[in-house]
């Protein structure tokens, strides 16, 4: 909506712009959880007539607000609080993801809006008309923050400071609104005064310079102050407060480390290694660090693993270990890595809009990218692409299609760039956490498409153009209109890119960026021996939902005998084949080296293939420059030879996926092969591992020898005087610690002829279990315990069942009770020496829960909810919760999927009420194709309410909530609720009505007639009859009516707004109370609406606020006319407004009032009567003190 | 085995005593008493017995002091002179008239002395040792065997049984933990076979996810003592005492005396490192009162 036009720069959506913030908090209660202070932010009016000012704030009371010091009245109102109002018995999905997202954009940002609506005092207009400063001073304070602000306080003896209480900013996306009022944009950057006065043991730390620290007058509180020169978003501005142990890091001395009391030691090992990665990217990008400082703070009860903000990153506490702990390492520096590479780009370099996101944590990602390449070296680099790949085209192909560059025109179409899914993704607040994910990936993803097209060089050249030209920006103090080159958008990047790299990579783009989907490939050759052509035959699905048509150029390298070659094919429209000339003849001579890709000579066994063709292996689109998936065949010798030879790590991978198909014991041998040889990345060898045991499995009836990787495993890891005992632990060779720690799992997934794990494997990893020794070892062994402990789970088949006798200790199978045994004794030795992250408990959870679905123990949800209790550590708790969610699914229990229903809407972790959505969504109890007791009106009231109003809090889990819904019960009504009340539904942006949706498949399908019910919301009105279409009689649903209307008032006010951005509007609801609200006999109080008034705070009442919908701050009759004014003129655009109007104004809203009253009539009176005090009854009525006169 | 030896033993000590009061009563009979308290008896044959031991306790040290083995009637009659006994008296006395004869108790079994345990074959005596010096004691009290058990240096054996020690204590502790806690089963018609301890929450649950158990802490003291016997770098230890309660892993160790040394050499310097959080909290300005 607010799109720029070409690259003239950022257009503001709003009228003023924001130069500088005061953020002060001058209170914090830990018993209490509460916040007590007040924001300042100064702004120019960017228009003459500037006299309303829209802000974000969300769950803050607002006591007070002053512009330039005169008091100015003000109306809260959040649509997102309650998204469909309680009457509307609308179950169906469409629905409420269209309100949802109405609701969002009704206080987006980025679209101008905002919750509070800041009216200018008259006395001020003519300061505004000389566009001169205005400073917006409010009062607020926060009370139990249910977001944006999480607080974590033990429950024990002694101070909040000994107790490591501590509180920190959190949030998904732009959720800085949560704990002050601010504009909660990405692209409003200003300077930033930040203090904060906590407790004398606290520290507070936050964004920018720690400029002092100053004791408080009695001296039992100091007041942290920080300021932010450098113009920054709201939206990265963060706080963490708590009894931290400060740590100067050694290295960088202006990076500060802050971690919970008692985890000093582990916090030094953590960041000892940031220096590198600090040292990598400025190296990279050619530029310093921007902020002329960097704080990480470690906290409990993350919101999530790494939040980046400017200057400073928050981190789970979970990521701290210490030098014992090998698995944890890379992936803690990944996160540090992660957040630096953020801290360029997504906080120093912010986003435009919405649709400009893409960017920021596209370069981020591929800037991780590289440093991960440096670190971890090219296979991890490769793998991890792969993945990266493997994952997108997944999720692509399942959801149907992620887009990176939403673009919302004006035009009817604008609903639909992702009509599969079940959200809007015009926001991010309404973007399932999932696909929020995906997005990302594909992000960087695209970004190395970019690379491969331009070089990596250019790319940097543009990164360092970018930061280049945004530190000038930053520098210029006081001339903020330039602030905007900090901001980053599509059309800038791709502009720097083709001013730098002087391509067009706008097919790239427009393939990648502006389309959504993925390709899917695939490919089959023959070999013509008489042309010595490769015949190679590319097909594509573009049909399916998630896939788009390629047309372009395809990498295909053929390895020959007589080396590697690349092709270039140019995928066309309907061009299926393509023909490959071959460079040498099969073989006669069979002594010669074979010159492989990367200029290796090695000697191949070449009698596998096939003596006519000269073909080793053929592989497409090798270097991964499309986003795809491939589906090769090529025959079994072909992938043995590529696993054996291609020493591309993502080549291996694919060949010993494509094995599994070819259980030979010529596959056998080519992955047992790999399996020992020690040059070949281990991750390869970790996947060759359960390849073999799959193999092993199909080949159960010739198999030779003892169980697959034994004897591999004996000589590796074993004694060489007593093969049965394991050597005791050393974990100096990280890759064989890897292998070592893989390969029991995936013997334990043998099976025999009676599809039985082979009692030989069971007792060996039991004996592994008895002679694991680690006393002699430098690392910790929890991990590999950990996995023993999967790998005994992985040995578990179904129990026989003789006539479903009941499970006792008396019939429990000899090899499950010496599994148990395992298991308790790991499981108690747990209680009295907790390993690290406590993955032993996680382990054994998992595995009494395989246990006891397949039958050998009774199926009992019990032990699973203790471990499930707050106060666990996060990792068990998301293990027990995983198997009670699997119970729930299981057995079918109601009362178990109330028990995590109420933990969603009560546990005090929002990661563990997110993950328990999320979990509940990839297995969920049942969907929406299929019979379940569960499944009943009570429960889809009850998450109907949860994403409607419940989770308002909190984006991530009301998203979360919206996709359980959509699992359970589709996008359509509900199977299980009674045949909505009404057939028709009017669409009053298309001016007709039409068959309820809703019930379209019903009817069909239960060949039932549409039920004429009767009205009983008591509005029953006019003109409900007046569309009948069908044979049926019909009402209409007032609710619908009136949401929909409130819906398109919003839109049109949107799309018709006035070149002056100040008259913008608040959504439908608002306009019509307006107006009904010129009567002053409705001014009974509704709860929702309140009437407020700067000097009796007793009004304000925060419960009514929570869930209501708007507040009203009458200050004086004069000012608030022309607040009613606006709202009124704006609807016209073609009006203008000046000030003083007050006579044409009156006569304008009896003739809106006239034409609302017919359709609202009787519902409005008792649903808003809400009142402007401009009307004259009112004015007279309220005792407001006239502040302005 | 020791039962049956000391039963005869019993035996004859029994039948003693029984002529002995057999003795008493008839000589308090010849004495004229009709009748006699059954303690009065018990403590004169006490006293007889008593007597009688002397005599032969007496007589034996008298023999022995003469360097014989047997008492012979001098012995005797020393004895009961040193005891104030007149010996002329005796044989007027033994031939009295009305001496009552008792019967000699039936003594079934001699007692058997118990055997000592003889260990092969006692050796005899060499030509130029009198035959009539003692024998030669059981071989077993002066022949020295080498006796020595194989130092277990089976790596198997040892490895067997450091694991099943273990085994052995967890299971032992983790038992006795569930035995005097709460615990959970996996079966609810059995709590003991596969007591689990229960569950309980933390207030802080974090630090015993992270922070390395005691015993991790041990070892990791155990691997840095034996890498730092390498180094020979005794200075180490005290600064490696001091961090111990705060997590002794190495590389923090290492990181402790990097900073040390490091400080150290440039002394001064070190308020180098401005960094703002450590800088002192300012004083309030003095506010000056309205």
């Amino acid at each position: 909506m607010n799109r720029k036009k070409g690259d003239k720069g950022f257009e503001s959506p709003r009228p003023y712009k924001l130069t500088h913030q005061v953020v002060c908090i001058n209170n914090i209660n830990f018993q209490r959880k509460s916040v007590v202070g007040y924001v300042e932010l100064t702004i120019f009016p960017t228009v003459a007539n500037l006299n309303r000012i829209k802000l974000n704030s969300k769950q803050c009371r607002i006591y007070r607000v002053r512009v330039n010091d005169l008091e100015a009245a003000f109306i809260y109102n959040d649509p997102t609080l309650e998204v469909c109002h309680h009457e509307s018995k609308q179950r169906n999905l469409n629905y409420f993801s269209n309100a949802y997202a109405a609701a969002v954009s009704a206080v987006d940002p980025d679209a101008g809006n905002g919750e509070l609506c800041i009216k200018v005092p008259s006395e001020l207009w003519k300061h505004v008309d000389e566009l001169k400063v205005l400073k917006v001073h409010i009062n607020f304070s926060l009370d139990q923050p249910k977001g944006g602000l999480h607080f974590v306080v033990p429950n024990m003896e002694g101070s909040m400071a000994e107790r490591g209480a501590h509180v920190f900013s959190c949030g998904y996306q732009n959720s800085t609104r949560f704990w002050f009022p601010c504009v909660d944009s990405y692209s409003e950057l200003c300077t930033w005064k930040l203090e904060y006065t906590v407790d004398a043991a606290m520290v507070a730390v936050s964004n920018g310079d720690l400029v002092e620290t100053v004791y408080t007058h009695d001296m039992r509180k100091k007041t942290f102050h920080y300021m932010l020169t450098i113009p920054t978003a709201a939206s990265n501005i963060s706080l963490a407060i708590g009894p931290f142990e400060i740590l100067v890091d050694p290295y960088m001395h202006e990076v500060t480390h802050f971690c919970l009391p008692q985890l000093l030691p582990l916090l030094k090992h953590t960041t000892s290694y940031l220096h590198e990665v600090f040292e990598f990217y400025e190296e990279i990008l050619t530029c310093r660090y921007p902020y002329s400082c960097f704080k990480t703070v470690f906290i409990d009860e993350a919101y999530v693993e790494v939040a980046a903000y400017a200057s400073m990153s928050i981190f789970s506490t979970n990521l701290l270990h210490s030098a014992m702990i090998i698995d944890e390492t890379p992936l803690t520096r990944r996160c540090l890595a992660q957040a630096l590479a953020q801290q360029f780009f997504g906080c120093f370099i912010s986003r435009m809009s919405w649709s400009d996101e893409w960017v920021l944590k596209g370069i981020s990602g591929y800037i991780y990218g590289l440093w991960m390449k440096k670190t971890f070296g090219v296979n991890e680099y490769r793998h991890w692409i792969k993945q990266e790949l493997d994952q997108i085209v997944a999720y692509e192909l399942k959801t149907g299609g992620v887009l990176l560059h939403p673009i919302f025109g004006g035009g009817k179409e604008k609903d639909n760039p992702a009509s599969h899914l079940h959200f809007s993704i015009k926001h991010p607040h309404t973007l399932s956490w999932e696909y929020y994910t995906m997005f990302q990936c594909k992000a960087h993803l695209v970004m190395r498409l970019i690379e491969n097209r331009i070089s990596m060089e250019f790319m940097l050249q543009v990164f360092n153009k970018l930061l280049s030209l945004a530190s000038t920006a930053s520098s210029q103090k006081f001339q903020s209109h330039m602030w905007s080159q900090m901001l980053v958008s599509t059309s800038g990047f791709l502009k720097s890119i083709s001013n730098v790299s002087g391509k067009d990579i706008q097919p790239l783009i427009k393939q990648w960026v502006d389309q959504s989907g993925v390709v899917k490939f695939y490919g089959s050759f023959a070999f013509n021996r008489k042309r010595n052509v490769l015949e190679l035959e590319i097909k594509q699905d573009y049909t399916s939902p998630g896939t788009q048509k390629y047309v372009g150029p395809l990498k295909v390298t053929v390895q020959e005998l007589d080396g590697s070659f690349n092709h270039t094919l140019q995928i066309e429209e309907n061009s299926l084949k393509h023909d490959i000339p071959c460079h040498s003849k099969s073989r006669r001579n069979k002594k010669k080296k074979i010159p492989l890709m990367n200029g290796e000579e090695v000697d191949m066994d070449l009698s596998a293939m096939d003596a006519d063709s000269p073909l080793l292996w053929i592989r497409i689109d090798p270097d991964m420059s499309v986003l795809r998936k491939v589906e090769f065949e090529q025959s079994d010798f072909m992938w043995q030879y590529q696993l054996r030879y291609e020493r591309d790590v993502v080549a291996q991978e694919e060949a010993i996926l494509a094995l599994e198909k070819f259980p030979t014991p010529a596959s056998r041998l080519a992955l047992t092969d790999i399996l020992e040889q020690e040059q070949c990345f281990y991750r390869v060898r970790m996947l060759a591992c359960f390849c073999l045991a799959k193999i092993a499995n199909s080949m159960v009836s010739t198999w030779t020898g003892p169980p697959a990787m034994k004897s591999l495993f004996t000589r590796m890891f074993c004694c060489k005087t007593c093969p049965n005992i394991v050597k005791t632990n050393n974990f100096m060779n990280f890759q064989s610690y890897f292998l070592q720690k893989t390969m029991p799992v995936a013997m334990a997934l043998l099976r025999d002829v009676h599809n039985l794990c082979p009692k030989e494997v069971l007792m060996f990893i039991l004996d592994l279990i008895k002679y694991n020794d680690n006393r002699k070892n430098k690392f910790s062994d929890n991990y590999y315990r950990a996995e023993l402990i999967d790998a005994l789970a992985n040995s578990v088949t179904p129990a026989v069942s003789v006539n479903n006798e009941v499970r006792t200790l008396d019939n429990l199978n000899p090899d499950v009770r010496l599994i148990l045994e395992e298991i308790t004794r790991f499981l108690n030795m747990e209680k009295l020496l907790p390993s690290y992250r406590h993955t032993i408990t996680v382990s054994c959870l998992k595995a009494i829960r395989v246990l006891q679905k397949n039958g050998h123990v009774p199926s009992d949800p019990a032990l699973f909810k203790s471990y499930a209790e707050y106060g666990h550590f996060v990792d068990v708790r998301i293990a027990a919760l995983e198997a009670v969610v699997d119970y729930t699914k299981v057995d079918r229990s109601y009362e178990e999927l109330q028990w995590l229903l109420t933990m969603v809407q009560n546990d005090p972790v929002p990661y563990i009420r997110h993950k328990i959505l999320d979990m509940l969504t990839k297995n969920p109890p049942f969907t929406k194709n299929m019979e379940s007791p569960l499944c009943n009106e009570a429960l889809v009231d009850q998450l109907w309410k949860l994403m409607n109003s419940g989770t308002s809090h909190d984006w991530r889990l009301r998203c979360g909530a919206v996709d359980l819904y959509f699992t359970l019960f589709g996008l359509s009504r509900p199977s299980c609720l009674p045949l909505p009340e009404l057939g028709l539904v009017l669409n009053l942006k298309e001016k007709k009505a039409v068959l309820n949706p809703t019930i379209i498949p019903e009817s069909v399908a239960n060949n039932q007639e549409p039920v004429n019910s009767t009205n009983n919301h008591g509005q029953s009105v006019g003109f409900q009859n007046t569309f009948s279409n069908s044979q049926e009689e019909e009402e209409i649903d007032m609710d619908t009516v009136h949401d929909s209307q409130a819906f398109i008032y919003h839109h049109l006010n949107m799309l018709e707004r006035p070149s002056t951005p100040g008259t913008s509007k608040f959504n439908g609801k608002m306009i019509t109370s307006e107006f009904s609200s010129l009567c002053p006999s409705f001014l009974s109080h509704r709860p929702g609406s309140v009437y407020f008034i700067p000097d009796f705070k007793a009004l304000f009442n925060s419960k009514e606020q929570s869930s209501g919908e708007m507040n009203m701050h009458p200050v004086s009759a004069a000012p608030l006319s022309v607040f009613s004014k606006e709202s009124n003129s704006s609807k016209h655009s073609d009006h203008h407004h000046h000030h003083h109007h007050e006579h044409k104004k009156k006569k304008k809203k009896h003739k809106h009032k006239h034409k609302h009253k017919h359709k609202h009539d009787t519902k409005e009176k008792e649903k808003d009567p809400f009142a402007f005090s401009n009307s004259p009854a009112s004015a007279r009525s309220i005792r407001s003190p006239s502040l302005s006169d | 085995g020791s039962k049956h030896a000391t039963t005869p033993a019993d035996n004859y000590y029994l039948a003693r005593r029984r002529t002995l009061q057999v003795v008493v009563s008839s000589l308090l009979t010849e004495a004229g008493f009709e009748s006699a308290e059954k303690a009065a008896v018990e403590t004169l044959t006490e006293m007889l017995q008593s007597y009688i031991s002397e005599i032969g306790r007496s007589a034996k040290s008298y023999c022995e002091h003469t360097a014989r083995t047997q008492p012979t009637l001098s012995d005797i009659v020393v004895t009961l002179v040193e005891m104030g006994f007149n010996v002329e008296t005796l044989p007027a006395y033994a031939k009295r008239s009305q001496r009552m004869v008792i019967t000699a108790p039936p003594v079934t079994n001699q007692p058997v002395t118990p055997k000592a345990l003889t260990a092969g074959q006692n050796k005899p005596h060499p030509s130029h040792i009198p035959g009539h010096f003692p024998e030669f004691p059981d071989p077993h009290t002066y022949i020295k065997t080498p006796t020595y058990r194989e130092p277990v240096s089976d790596y198997q054996v040892l490895r067997e049984r450091a694991a099943s020690q273990r085994r052995d204590v967890e299971r032992a502790l983790t038992r006795f933990m569930a035995k005097t806690g709460e615990t959970q089963s996996l079966f609810k018609d059995d709590v003991s076979t596969f007591p689990l301890i229960a569950a309980r929450p933390f207030t802080v649950p974090y630090l015993t996810a992270l922070l390395p158990s005691e015993l991790e802490m041990q070892q990791m003291e155990e691997t840095d003592s034996s890498e730092q016997d390498d180094q020979t770098d005794t200075e180490n230890l005290p600064l490696h005492m001091s961090t111990d309660d705060s997590g002794p892993e190495k590389e923090n160790a290492s990181v402790l005396q990097q900073n040390t040394s490091l400080s150290g050499s440039r002394n001064g310097e070190e308020n180098v490192i401005d960094n703002p959080y450590l800088r002192p909290v300012k004083k309030p300005k003095i506010r000056r009162k309205k």
